[in-house]
């Protein structure tokens, strides 16, 4: 059993992060979920949300997921997702107010189309992740 | 012989030529290196998501997903085509072409129908002569909208495949290997299952946890991944075009520059023969009036 988890963060833009972790905890639809070294096979579909991870250099890291995939084999961790941004570079005052009209349309789209409702629910959980909510 | 005005005419006209070849090939190589940027960025993506996929589909039964399942009868084959909008790029286009049309003479024996949908202009321009054309057409996908392109397409294709209207999907385009070098694919893009899995995918199969159950893992990841390898494959044929438009005018520059070359020798040739007439002419003219003084 390995030491370390390697962790890989990518992006259709990038990749975000490739190095060692030594813990990491992320937004699974089923709840959020921590990941170990030594963690069975694993695939999680992601909801938007704070990602977080601990490294040896810079201890405690987040950054803002909008959703994804967590693919967890052999020690390394893959995490696909659509964007990822920096909590520090998010505009909060903003993000609340987007997260508020999110969820008064929501609440107003009680009968709506399930598809109409889920891409609202999804705007909802980013803009609530990047509020740090 | 062209007189000395024709052949600075034609000097000029190639010059001005070689000028505008220049600055389209400056233009190339820039957009080349924002393409495969951008391409090399989003291959390590797609190719995480394949594994994923692969893995899972390697887990799964063909009944799992209408996307996982392998017609027993193979009769419609849809070929997505991906060339250029624009010429000007060397044998870009018919290269593609022509390899086109061997695979649909050759997939023609074990498919009773072949439709062929376009991105790009001229593959379209090309097969709508003869009857092939009669998917659908995309024009103007450049790197900004490919996502957006992407989404549409992948939506329509994976509602005609759940439909039963094509019986297997497949990719044309040209892999982007290198600035110089291109190299056209066939990709299988539906049915997903049964692709080949280079590394033994289902070795640790029995013990993977799915979050939530795999059937629902399986619904939300297969139709993401089918866009995934379509915004793939514009991304390595646009890439690919401007390489290629790059080196059809970087050589165009070069025989440009050969054709003046050739001209301006062939100016100077000319003008000395017309002074050596001309002196000529003079001396004669001289020698003849001497005669006649004395």
């Amino acid at each position: 059993m390995a030491e370390k988890l390697r962790l890989k963060i990518i992006t259709p833009e990038k990749l975000v992060f490739d190095g060692e972790v030594e813990e990491l905890v992320a937004p699974g639809q089923m709840g959020e979920f921590g990941v170990l070294p030594g963690h069975v096979p694993f695939l999680s579909v992601l909801f938007p949300g704070r990602l977080r991870f601990k490294t040896e250099e810079s201890g405690e890291n987040t950054l803002i997921i909008h959703g994804g995939l967590a693919d967890v084999k052999d020690d390394t961790i893959s995490i696909l997702t659509d964007q990822s941004e920096n909590p520090e570079e998010v505009d909060v005052a903003a993000a609340r107010k987007d997260a508020e009209a999110f969820q008064k349309e929501l609440d107003e789209l009680q009968d709506a189309e399930a598809s109409e409702r889920e891409d609202l629910d999804r705007k909802l959980r980013i803009a609530r992740a990047r509020a740090g909510e | 012989m062209p007189s000395l005005k024709q052949i600075t005419t034609k000097i000029k006209s190639v010059r001005s030529t070689r000028r505008i070849m220049g600055a389209m090939k400056l233009i190339a190589a820039v957009r080349l290196q924002k393409a495969q940027a951008a391409l090399m960025a989003y291959r390590p993506y797609s190719d995480a998501y394949r594994d994923v996929v692969l893995n899972v589909a390697a887990l799964s039964e063909s009944e799992d997903h209408p996307l996982l399942r392998v017609p027993e009868e193979k009769t419609n084959l849809h070929v997505l085509f991906f060339t250029s909008d624009r010429g000007l790029c060397g044998s870009f286009n018919s290269a593609l072409i022509r390899n086109m049309q061997h695979y649909v003479k050759e997939q023609g024996e074990a498919f009773g129908n072949i439709k062929l949908s376009f991105v790009g202009r001229r593959g379209r321009d090309y097969f709508s002569k003869n009857g092939l054309a009669t998917g659908k057409y995309y024009t103007g996908v450049n790197e900004k909208n490919s996502r957006k392109f992407s989404e549409e397409l992948a939506a329509a294709l994976t509602e005609e495949f759940r439909a039963g209207e094509s019986d297997e999907i497949v990719l044309a385009y040209n892999h982007f290997v290198s600035a110089i070098s291109q190299r056209m694919t066939f990709e299988r893009l539906l049915p997903l299952s049964g692709e080949e899995t280079d590394d033994g995918a289902a070795e640790s199969s029995s013990d993977y946890i799915f979050e939530p159950e795999k059937e629902r893992i399986i619904g939300s990841i297969l139709p993401k991944y089918v866009q995934v390898r379509i915004e793939r494959a514009m991304n390595e044929s646009l890439t690919s075009e401007h390489a290629a438009r790059m080196t059809a005018m970087e050589n165009a520059t070069s025989n440009a520059d050969e054709v003046i070359a050739k001209l301006t020798l062939l100016f100077n040739k000319t003008r000395q023969t017309i002074i050596t007439t001309e002196l000529m002419d003079i001396v004669n003219g001289t020698e003849a009036q001497k005669g006649g003084n004395e």
